[in-house]
């Protein structure tokens, strides 16, 4: 497959929709003889003649109000808006007639429109070159707006908003044009408006995410991964109308959900997921938002853009965060059980100088007793493992081998009489028996607090304890 | 004009103001919501809409140009259905309130709320004529005060930079709803706009039909032939106010309008252009049409809860 940038696929997708379809034909400022600020048209005037590739005035609500009776009459514009910051005084045509055309007139007149922006910060273009505008008209039910992020898609969804018979916003992230190549499938391959995508699998959150931002996610997602935090990244492709089933089917498995956008924070796209996530039920903690503060602009100076767009920085520090909410509700608030002798991590207890047999099976029964202490700690959840493997540590002479679901670590006479057994990775607890002085020895227990609370260390102790002692009555009533 | 565009005229701003002056009356009487009346700017619509073809050019309406859409094919049971803002309306479908007409099958634009957002959508209609080659032209009508919005610079000029089939016809009544004339711009008309744009410009006394469509008529030829866009300033007086919720004693002297109108009102002026017994009888068939349409229509069923949310997206 070829690689293209998201400028050439845009472009690509252009030349190949006004070949196939004579209907169409592009309209804005510098589109023809410029070929468009960022190039995006190119060529076309050569290609297609200044019929169908025109040079605008500098007049956006004229732009799209003519656009909107061009497709009234049944040709297809492509109207670019230069900049994402000069769509406003078009909004009148785009959120008062292109999206109501359909249905004030019970479908009698239609408005099978495109209008292209390049949106988005990060390139010091101050507060008239920076915007994100999607949430004015992700507002405006009638109409449709996409947001690819890769070279793929950009070509893919901006064929299917040509072809599509409503009004489509098509915002096109100016830092992706050049910055970001990726394989664009050869032909007609059209991405349908609608449907996200998943950018990465995960298990343990869900980041929903697009633009820009989608890549600053994927980095953060993929930094963390060494981390034990397995973050799933949704490329959601189109604002509006939302993929619902591809992000509740995520958020399903995750159960935590952070939303990164560029746009201002209140009342922005995140808003809306959060409410689409909180209404369906599917969270266990509260949500997150990665989005610019509230502020009125995008500032130019080099540190204070940096300072309000978010990164893959912030966006790492949100999921870290995410990762270590506890769910409400689900912190244990037993009453004082009074069948815990001691909440305590050591204990002294009476020993045999031989006694690694018995401390092995009281270990498998204790297991049995408290589950989580046999247990692997996963961001999805807490496995309590079927069956004991006790990995040994008996010393530099004969170290634990790994594989194992519990630790024992005793270094017998040799050892410290106390000393703190360290949890191996994978597992939730270990346990270190100290050296035996005059028949007692000290019991020190260590766990993964995230699977393990401290009452639970207390009943280890405890099942342990009292099976080595259950363990040596017998010899001691046969001694008898 | 010959007799027999005489005579449609006549019977057109006849039935225009029959259906008006029912409308008004069932608007006051809370029978219906909204009545946006025309009474006086019959014959500046009669005008363009004979001089165009019908089914071929194609107009973006002003709101008082109910004599245009009569001219072009709506049926008065039509008309009152989009009164009566029933579902059956074939220009707004029970969606949008009276005078926001629109027909695909009869060529006119779809009309909004916000004052004249349709002038460009009339040009992308024009410049499509341009694109496809069907030699159909355009008339776009607005108001005075309309004009004042940048909406309307935008759309003349993108219109003559790239000399679109297009005619731009202004209502000037004098009146923005209560805002006189002085407030709304500072010249006495609007025609010479036309030059800083670089078209031609036709003032028209918009009172008087054989004038407007004589404007109209030489308008849309140049437009057919190539020789780009042009605005028609049409003068003429607003008989009632602005709406059926506006109460223009509050703004205006009732009784120096009603002397005013008196000698300017387009029907009394087209009459004499027709024999009186073929006025009288025009006007008593007008009359039964009206109130035929109004009943028919009142009796139509209201919406279904159930079809809101249909055609929000194809």
């Amino acid at each position: 497959m070829r690689e293209l940038s998201v400028i050439e696929a845009v472009r690509e997708a252009l030349f190949e929709e006004m070949a196939r379809d004579p209907r169409v034909l592009l309209l804005g400022e510098d589109v023809a003889t410029l070929g468009g600020v960022f190039r995006a048209s190119e060529g076309l005037l050569e290609r297609f003649g200044p019929e169908r590739v025109i040079d605008m005035p500098m007049a956006e609500t004229g732009i799209a109000g003519v656009a909107v009776g061009l497709a009234m009459r049944g040709l297809r514009p492509v109207a670019e808006i230069q900049f994402a910051d000069f769509i406003h005084a078009a909004m009148d045509h785009l959120v008062g007639e292109a999206a109501k055309m359909r249905w004030r007139t019970a479908g009698d007149w239609t408005c099978p429109m495109v209008i292209r922006t390049a949106y988005g910060g990060g390139f010091r273009g101050g507060p008239y070159h920076s915007q994100s505008v999607e949430a004015f008209y992700t507002h405006a039910p009638g109409i449709k707006v996409v947001a690819p992020s890769t070279p793929a898609d950009a070509k893919g969804l901006l064929l299917a908003a040509i072809r599509d018979p409503d009004p489509v916003l098509v915002l096109e992230h100016k830092r992706t044009y050049r910055l970001i190549r990726g394989p664009v499938p050869d032909g007609d391959v059209v991405v349908p408006i609608g449907s996200a995508a998943i950018a990465r699998p995960g298990n343990d959150i869900t980041v929903l995410s697009y633009g820009m931002m989608l890549h600053e996610s994927l980095a953060a997602a993929n930094a963390l991964a060494g981390e034990g935090i397995d973050v799933e990244v949704v490329d959601l492709r189109t604002l509006l109308p939302l993929d619902r089933t591809t992000i509740l089917r995520s958020l399903a498995k995750t159960r935590r959900l952070c939303v990164v956008h560029e746009d201002t924070l209140t009342m922005g796209l995140g808003a809306e997921l959060c409410a689409l996530a909180a209404e369906a039920g599917v969270l266990e903690v509260p949500p997150v938002r990665v989005a610019m503060p509230d502020l009125p602009g995008i500032p130019v100076d080099d540190v204070l853009e940096d300072a309000v767009l978010p990164n893959r920085a912030t966006i790492r520090a949100a999921l870290v965060r995410l990762a270590g909410a506890v769910p409400a509700g689900s912190a244990r608030r037993r009453a004082y059980d009074a069948s815990i002798p001691q909440a305590s991590s050591v204990v002294e207890i009476a020993l045999p100088e031989e006694h690694t047999r018995a401390a092995l099976d009281a270990l498998v029964v204790a297991c049995r007793a408290v589950p989580a202490c046999n247990a692997s700690f996963a961001w999805s959840g807490i496995v309590n493992h079927a069956q004991v493997v006790v990995d040994c540590d008996f010393g530099p002479a004969a170290p634990a081998r790994g594989g194992g679901t519990i630790t024992l670590i005793d270094y017998g006479r040799e050892g410290a009489d106390l000393a703190i057994p360290f949890v191996r990775p994978g597992q939730t607890a270990a346990l270190r028996i100290g050296a035996v002085r005059d028949g007692r020895a000290f019991v020190a227990c260590s766990v993964d607090h995230r699977a393990v609370d401290g009452a639970d260390v207390g009943r280890f102790l405890a099942a342990f304890t009292t099976e080595l002692e259950r363990a040596r009555a017998p010899e001691t009533v046969h001694a008898g | 004009m010959t007799r027999a565009e005489r005579e449609r005229a006549y019977r057109a701003l006849s039935l225009a103001r029959a259906l008006d002056e029912r409308m008004w009356r069932l608007a006051r009487a809370g029978r219906a919501h909204f009545a946006v009346p025309c009474s006086g700017h019959e014959a500046i619509g009669a005008g363009y809409a004979l001089a165009m073809r019908a089914g071929i050019d194609w107009l973006s309406p002003h709101y008082r140009d109910l004599t245009a859409l009569l001219v072009l094919g709506m049926a008065p049971r039509d008309v009152m259905l989009h009164f009566f803002s029933r579902p059956s309306d074939p220009n707004a479908a029970g969606r949008q309130p009276y005078a926001h007409f629109g027909s695909r099958r009869l060529h006119v634009l779809s009309l909004q709320g916000p004052q004249p957002n349709h002038c460009s959508h009339g040009v992308g209609c024009a410049w499509g004529s341009k694109l496809l080659g069907d030699g159909s032209a355009s008339v776009i009508a607005f108001g005075d005060g309309g004009a004042q919005k940048g909406e309307v610079h935008e759309s003349m000029n993108i219109a003559a930079v790239h000399q679109l089939p297009v005619v731009f016809v202004v209502h000037r009544n004098g009146w923005t709803q209560s805002v006189k004339r002085e407030s709304e711009y500072a010249t006495d008309s609007l025609v010479a706009r036309a030059a800083g744009y670089g078209m031609p410009g036709i003032a028209v006394d918009g009172t008087d039909v054989e004038a407007m469509f004589a404007a109209s008529r030489s308008a849309l030829e140049r437009a057919r032939s190539g020789g780009g866009p042009t605005l028609i300033d049409a003068q003429c007086v607003r008989f009632l106010p602005n709406t059926s919720n506006d109460d223009d004693t509050r703004y205006r002297d009732r009784t120096a309008l009603e002397s005013e109108f008196a000698v300017r009102d387009p029907l009394v002026r087209a009459r004499r252009l027709v024999a009186a017994a073929f006025a009288d009888a025009v006007d008593a068939e007008n009359a039964a049409l009206a109130q035929d349409a109004a009943d028919w229509a009142e009796a139509q069923p209201h919406g279904d809860a159930q079809t809101v949310a249909e055609h929000a997206y194809a």
